[in-house]
């Protein structure tokens, strides 16, 4: 006679080997590899995304008679691409056999580490910018008309620069300098935000699972 | 999660946890994370649990509520990549002895996610009110849904539904 699918059910559960319950441990282990793999994926993204910009202002310099400050800029921005290719590079020797917690520590203190190291590096890379880009614009092209109005209505000139607007450009080139390490850390917080909360989040479950 | 709370409020409802987690899984790797993670998110929303329903119940509703979520997470990530780029993932050889129980659950994976947890709180020889509480539905509806599953698995069992 055929079974019911209720006895089939009830006969098929007697001792089953199928029944065993697997073992609870490294429950974060693919979370985690979740977490940096993402992390990673953003990064290698966001180098080339210095690279193709830092490219595209540089071919802009050129057409328009600012080819100089194109340079310092394209400069710049290769050099900060060129130290984030060096930072995942590091990222990626992070042992992905240690346990979850360890991994996703290392991981943490790994960014805490280059936050550090790009806000050291942006200390020179932010006002060097601002001020090539300033010059280069100031001298482009495009700005011609601008400059010989300048010229003609203010004797507060130096080098062809209007000196406050300078001054004033200078001063933002400082305050970014001085909190470089700040904005970098509200740039790494805009981007990868959402990444990072969850890295916290699994740091503060597992402290909590080990208690 | 010290092992006292696994052993003491988990472990008691692991078949039943097992069993839902086997009827929303094709493979031995994507079961047990599933019942990990089902295991996780009980330890995590244990303070959530306010005594108004049994711990049994609150469980099995944890239960079906986690796979359901993995469950449409694994269709969306697999929706992102093109069907030609992914293969699709074959149902791995039964893990119970009893082959009509392999077969029963093969059937039970082509059921739609709702239906599956019914007919599984059904086959628990869970009430009609118990599992329209889990569910989430009202309890008239759930015996002419029950019966509905029932005709559609016989169907699948006997190979006139594919």
């Amino acid at each position: 006679m055929e079974k019911s699918i209720e006895s089939i059910w009830k006969d098929g559960f007697q001792n089953d080997k199928g029944m065993s319950a697997p073992k609870v441990n490294d429950i974060y282990n693919k979370k985690s590899i979740h977490i940096i793999e993402k992390f990673e994926k953003m990064f290698t993204v966001n180098i080339w995304g210095i690279v193709i910009v830092s490219s595209l202002l540089f071919i802009t310099s050129y057409f328009t008679g600012a080819l100089f400050a194109g340079s310092i800029v394209l400069t710049m921005m290769l050099y900060v691409a060129y130290t984030a290719y060096h930072e995942l590079a590091s990222l990626k020797k992070i042992d992905k056999s240690q346990n979850s917690y360890t991994f996703l520590r290392s991981f943490k203190d790994w960014i805490n580490r280059s936050v550090d190291r790009y806000g050291k590096m942006y200390r020179i890379v932010y006002p060097v910018l601002i001020l090539s880009f300033y010059i280069g614009i100031w001298f482009s092209n495009t700005f011609t008309d601008v400059r010989e109005i300048v010229a003609a209505n203010s004797d507060a000139l130096f080098f062809g620069l209007h000196i406050y607007t300078t001054i004033f450009v200078i001063i933002i080139a400082i305050i970014m300098s001085v909190f470089s390490k700040s904005i970098h850390r509200g740039d790494v917080k805009t981007i990868y935000g959402r990444i990072l909360k969850k890295l916290d989040m699994a740091l503060a479950e597992m402290e909590e699972l080990s208690h | 999660m010290s092992s006292d709370f696994y052993s003491s409020s988990i472990l008691p409802y692991a078949a039943i946890i097992i069993k839902i987690c086997r009827a929303y899984t094709n493979t031995q790797e994507d079961f047990e994370d599933y019942y990990q993670e089902v295991c996780l998110q009980i330890w995590k929303s244990r303070n959530n649990f306010r005594g108004q329903s049994e711990w049994s119940t609150w469980v099995y509703r944890l239960t079906l509520n986690v796979s359901l979520t993995l469950l449409k997470k694994q269709k969306k990530s697999h929706s992102q990549i093109s069907d030609e780029m992914l293969p699709e993932i074959p149902e791995e050889p039964g893990v119970f002895e009893d082959e009509s129980l392999n077969q029963l659950y093969s059937a039970i994976r082509k059921l739609s996610e709702v239906d599956r947890g019914v007919i599984l709180l059904y086959l628990e020889e869970k009430s009609y009110q118990k599992i329209a509480e889990i569910i989430g539905t009202n309890p008239n509806n759930i015996g002419v849904r029950i019966k509905r599953i029932k005709e559609r698995l016989k169907k699948l069992l006997d190979g006139k539904v594919y």
